[in-house]
């Protein structure tokens, strides 16, 4: 009988501590899954974000005008030859069009602000269409372009915050003079004019708050600063009064500025901003933004109000009623923005396209695909099938998986101080982007091909060499076809990388803003171009509202080219792959 | 390009021809016995066609690639010497005329002034103690900018002056019937750089029936001195590639024989073409070590070196001329490697933690269905392009930032942040590191873990006491190399970091990174000699070196774990 020792005060240690131990167990593994979750639901986010951000800018509203191509508007020299067709007055075309629309506006500054529905850029597009069909001289023609590019977003919904009210009583017009006295037989106006007075409170009580801080802060400090806040405080008190005196002017009517929202009656094809509301909640003046008749007692009627405030957007009251009259009389509808894809890039973001950066794209990885792929292939092929084991082979492969991790921006100072004052290549060029592309690429394809190289088994090579096959034939009729899928493969994958890059392309100048697309052929090569990555950096940094919508835009078009791109190469894998 | 658009036909068609002749004497030297040659014929017709094609093309390739400069080389000292007459008028006037030779007295003047004024600054900012006078020192800084400004303007008459002497010596040779050609040279040697450049290509345009930026009767005459140039090159070019090839089809076809080693040849060929292609691996790096060094050493003939180091003060825009830098202290680069390594820092925050902690997940607890849903998911995060991650920075993580510490009181913080950027680079980051330490959890054998879970040891108590001292070489590496990615990182940082050169330690500030500023002094005009873009070239080596010695010791570290365990 041997002695077991007695292991109970270590089972009894061990198991006291057990639950702690699994505890953190626990804790670790919740870790572990919530980091995984962590990287999905950025992923998720981001996603998320950009679709939702460029949805939008697939649709566009588009104005849909008839004009009038009158004969001696449009070719001047009267002899329908393309240098006459070229002088015609197409702006005065579309704006004869508008001025049907709205007969009423007379006043030059009213004109110029009517004209602002869309941009001037379209008269060349309707000469275009001229020159392309000269039949249409003389006819009605029915023109369609887009809308500007802040109406076209206020249409979508995301310019400005606008509601419309329930209306219970008739609605009455008169007119004196300019003044309109808009009457409803119910007190309509009555929750609008309590809302907007609270509004003002809260301003007025804000200012004081403001100004009480500045004062306070000022105490501390001496001098110039000291004074200046002090003045601010008194400006921020002194307002504060204004605001609260123009309220407690009891039974008077309440005056909106440009600092409250914007509340529009719209009646029978008129359109009436109201300027004051009455303190008894069913009378208010006016005055017309469209029409100019009186109306009495209609009871379809519309009170719509936008809550953005006319001095916080970017587009007038008189803008919106036009659009919004246009939208009525079914002039102004909404499409497939085919600009996006059939125009290359403009200033004006409602004409904006990828048009030009798709085939800059095109044409920069026709050349990255015929430089880098052949180099990248013939290189590993030398290193894993012929190279001789020694110093040199040993310097390439370093040089080699170190290029892998040179930034990419260093290949664009190589290809500006190389490629285009070296060598004066032109700039801008997709030769340039290409070849500066290739070279970031070669890597990548490099060792694509030899895990490709390495993974065809042995005894091919074997078998060949048996059957006394020279080793150039070994490698290129037995070894290469069999790891060919493979190269493929690395080869789209470093591709589509070198599709999304950008920061090279900005070192050669294929940044600069280019109004006309590449042509496709061979002369394209040396044209002034950009492409995809470098278009949407270019519109991220655009001033208007809606090339936010556009960028977004281009972003999904370019990941749905990657996502082809890398589904196409998945698909070659799982197609022809063969494990040995 | 037509004569040799002609003849690259013609030597296509000979190639084929070639190839057919090849084979076809070589199948006659045995009278169709295929089996007595010692390669096949198929060889031969390789190699007669190679010999042939290859050197004619190869001459064809150097004259796509140097004719145009050389054309323009070659009308250019043409017209330089037709207006030799001209230009010794001119050199004469110059010397003869006293309103240049004022200007330039005032200029030695100013110039002297404005160094004795920097080296009495320089004094005085090294001066302690009583010595020590702030008011002077700024009094001398307006000082110094005022005469910065004075010998611009200075500068400027002379030019002015030296202009109009130009125009009006080509005024008084026009009227005395010089030749056009020798007006042409005239324009052309005293045109600045970039002008040179620009009535050259207009002189090509007109000659090829372009569309010319402008046009006169001096660059018509330029034009017709080139056309005549284009043409002899183009003829002379097309000639030799012809004779090349008619040379190679005739000689290499009198080499085929029953024993002729055609196979051999063609495969040495072969070999010497992938050879070739493998050292242009080493030629980029070669090519990038040179553009950077060469043009990073003119940038510190005119900047010190220490001063490019460990200057605070980085505002390259304000130095515009070559005589200002180097006094003003526009170089100093220290803000740019400060801000790069806060926004890698931020980026190593957040990456580090979740993409290591989700190896770990994916490779020790994870089933094998949720791994293979969930790493492909991290991957698409590592094929995102940068551009995409720059606008998420912009558009969604830096206002969401802003309103964020707006919440919490902090009321002054900028969309554009060294935080928002940091964040975002992160998450670019997490599958680089993910991916990268995967690996290395994997290759911990097998047995490491049997042996700690037969101690009785839960999982994690193996992974933090076994399988992390067992990988951490290979993850510092995995996390160098994902510094050194960070580092060179471009467009999130351009367009979410901002472009301030603020030396600062706080996140919620806009900085800016070496990246970043090579982008800022590149884009746009640039012309090509001022220290401003130099020194992005300058910054370019910084980078390339940070990020190489990174690389090279995570390489190290990685390879020296990896034989511990194979």
């Amino acid at each position: 009988m041997t002695d077991t020792p007695d292991i109970s005060p270590i089972r009894s240690a061990v198991s006291k501590n057990l639950g702690a131990r699994y505890r953190a167990e626990l804790r670790f593994r919740a870790a572990g899954l919530a980091a995984v979750a962590a990287a999905v639901g950025i992923l998720i986010v981001l996603l998320s974000s950009i679709v939702s951000g460029g949805l939008p800018a697939f649709t566009v509203n588009e104005l849909e005008l008839t004009v009038d191509l009158e004969r001696e508007v449009i070719d001047p020299l009267g002899d329908g030859s393309e240098e006459s067709l070229r002088r015609g007055g197409y702006s005065r075309v579309l704006q004869s069009a508008m001025r049907a629309e709205f007969p009423e506006v007379q006043a030059r500054r009213d004109l110029r602000n009517l004209f602002s529905l869309y941009t001037a850029l379209n008269a060349t597009r309707l000469m275009d269409e001229v020159l392309e069909n000269p039949g249409l001289i003389g006819s009605r023609h029915v023109f369609t372009m887009p809308l500007a590019d802040d109406l076209d977003l206020y249409l979508k919904g995301l310019l400005v915050e606008d509601r419309v009210l329930d209306t219970d009583g008739a609605l009455s017009l008169s007119v004196e003079g300019d003044a309109v006295t808009v009457r409803s037989s119910a007190t309509d106006f009555r929750d609008l004019a309590g809302e907007f007075a609270r509004t003002l409170r809260a301003r007025a009580t804000l200012l004081e708050v403001e100004a009480d801080t500045l004062a306070e802060r000022a105490e501390g400090l001496s001098g110039n600063d000291a004074e200046d806040m002090l003045y601010d405080a008194e400006l921020n008190r002194r307002r504060a009064l204004d605001i609260r005196a123009t309220l407690e002017r009891d039974a008077g009517p309440l005056a909106l500025d440009a600092s409250l929202p914007s509340v529009l009656v719209e009646v029978d094809g008129r359109a009436v901003a109201l300027t004051s509301i009455a303190a008894d909640g069913a009378t208010a003046s006016g005055r017309f933004l469209l029409g100019s008749e009186p109306v009495d007692a209609m009871s379809d009627w519309t009170l719509y109000v936008i809550d953005t405030p006319a001095e916080r957007r970017r587009v007038s009251d008189q803008l919106i009623v036009w659009t919004r009259a246009l939208e009525a009389r079914g002039v102004i509808s909404s499409a497939f923005n085919t600009y996006l894809f059939a125009n290359a890039d403009s200033r004006e973001p409602e004409l904006a396209g990828v048009k030009g950066a798709l085939f800059g794209s095109i044409l920069t990885m026709i050349i990255t695909i015929t430089i880098s792929v052949p180099i990248g292939v013939f290189t590993a092929l030398y290193l894993e099938e012929y190279a001789p084991k020694n110093r040199f082979t040993a310097l390439i492969e370093v040089n080699i998986n170190n290029l892998a991790a040179v930034p990419s921006i260093v290949f664009g100072l190589l290809g500006l101080a190389v490629f285009i004052n070296a060598f004066g290549l032109p700039r801008s060029a997709p030769l340039v982007g290409g070849l500066v592309l290739s070279l970031m690429t070669l890597p990548t394809v490099i060792i694509a091909t030899r895990a490709a190289l390495k993974a065809v088994p042995q005894s091919i090579r074997q078998a060949a060499l048996a059957v006394g096959a020279s080793r150039t034939q070994t490698v290129f009729h037995h070894v290469l076809p069999l790891a060919a899928p493979g190269i493929l493969t690395g080869s789209i994958i470093g591709l589509a990388q070198a599709m999304g890059e950008t920061a090279p392309l900005l070192m050669i100048g294929m940044v600069a803003f280019i109004a006309d697309a590449p042509t496709l052929g061979l002369e394209g090569f040396t044209q002034p171009a950009t492409v995809m990555p470098v278009q949407i950096f270019l519109w991220s940094d655009g001033a208007e509202r809606a090339f936010e919508a556009r960028t977004a835009a281009a972003i999904l078009v370019l990941l749905a080219l990657m996502i082809g791109f890398n589904a196409l190469a998945i698909y070659l894998r799982r197609r022809f792959e063969r494990r040995w | 390009m037509s004569i040799i658009a002609i003849v690259a036909l013609a030597i296509i068609v000979m190639l084929a021809g070639a190839f057919y002749v090849g084979r076809s004497r070589a199948i006659a030297a045995v009278a169709g016995a295929t089996a007595g040659l010692h390669s096949l014929p198929n060889y031969h017709g390789y190699y007669v066609a190679i010999w042939t094609g290859l050197p004619a093309f190869l001459l064809l390739a150097v004259y796509g690639m140097f004719g145009t400069p050389l054309v323009d080389r070659l009308t250019a000292s043409e017209l330089r010497r037709d207006a030799v007459v001209l230009t010794a008028d001119f050199e004469a006037e110059l010397v003869a005329d006293t309103a240049t030779r004022d200007l330039e007295e005032a200029l030695t003047m100013l110039r002297a002034r404005a160094a004795a004024i920097t080296n009495s600054m320089a004094d005085l900012r090294d001066a302690s103690g009583s010595d020590r006078d702030p008011h002077r020192l700024e009094a001398l800084g307006v000082e110094q900018t005022e005469l910065v400004n004075q010998i611009a303007t200075a500068e400027e008459a002379r030019l002015a002056r030296r202009n109009m002497l130009r125009d009006a010596v080509a005024r008084a040779a026009a009227e005395d019937g010089a030749s056009l050609r020798a007006l042409a040279g005239f324009e052309l040697v005293h045109a600045p750089r970039e002008r040179r450049q620009l009535f050259l290509s207009d002189a090509r345009r007109i000659a090829t029936d372009g569309l010319a930026s402008r046009s006169s009767d001096e660059l018509d005459a330029a034009a017709a001195v080139m056309a005549r140039h284009d043409t002899q090159m183009r003829n002379l070019f097309a000639g030799l590639a012809l004779a090349l090839a008619v040379a190679g089809l005739i000689r290499t076809r009198g080499q085929v024989a029953v024993a002729f080693r055609a196979r051999n040849h063609v495969e040495s060929l072969v070999t010497a073409m992938l050879f070739l292609s493998s050292v242009i691996a080493i030629l980029t790096t070669v090519g990038i070590v040179f553009s950077l060094l060469f043009e990073s050493i003119r940038f510190f003939s005119t900047v010190p070196l220490t001063e490019f180091l460990f200057g605070l003060q980085w505002s390259p825009q304000i130095a515009l001329r070559a005589d200002q830098v180097g006094q003003s202290g526009a170089f100093g680069a220290v803000p740019l490697f400060a801000g790069t390594a806060m926004i890698t820092l931020i980026a190593m925050v957040v990456a580090v933690p979740i993409g290591l902690l989700s190896a770990i997940y994916l490779s020790e607890y994870a089933g094998p269905r949720f791994r293979l849903t969930a790493k492909p998911i991290l991957e698409i995060l590592a094929g995102i392009p940068t551009v995409v991650y720059g606008f998420f920075a912009l558009l969604t993580v830096g206002p969401a930032i802003r309103s964020f510490f707006a919440m919490v009181g902090i009321d002054d913080v900028v969309t554009q942040s060294a935080l928002s950027a940091g964040l975002v680079m992160g998450v670019m980051i997490i599958p680089f590191i993910s991916s990268l330490s995967d690996d290395v959890i994997n290759s911990v054998p097998q047995s490491l873990r049997d042996g700690s879970y037969a101690m009785g040891a839960t999982k994690s108590e193996t992974i933090g006491r076994v399988i992390m001292p067992a990988a951490l070489p290979g993850i510092v590496g995995a996390v160098l190399l994902a510094v050194s990615r960070a580092v060179g990182e471009t467009m999130i940082v351009v367009m979410a970091a901002g472009q301030g050169a603020n030396l600062t330690a706080n996140p919620l500030e806009s900085v800016t990174t070496i990246t970043v500023q090579i982008v800022m002094l590149l884009t746009g005009d640039q012309e090509f000699d001022s220290p401003k873009t130099l020194s992005a070239f300058a910054l370019g080596l910084v980078l390339f070196v940070i990020t190489l010695l990174m690389n090279v010791i995570a390489l190290r570290v990685v390879q020296r774990y990896r034989e511990k365990y194979d």
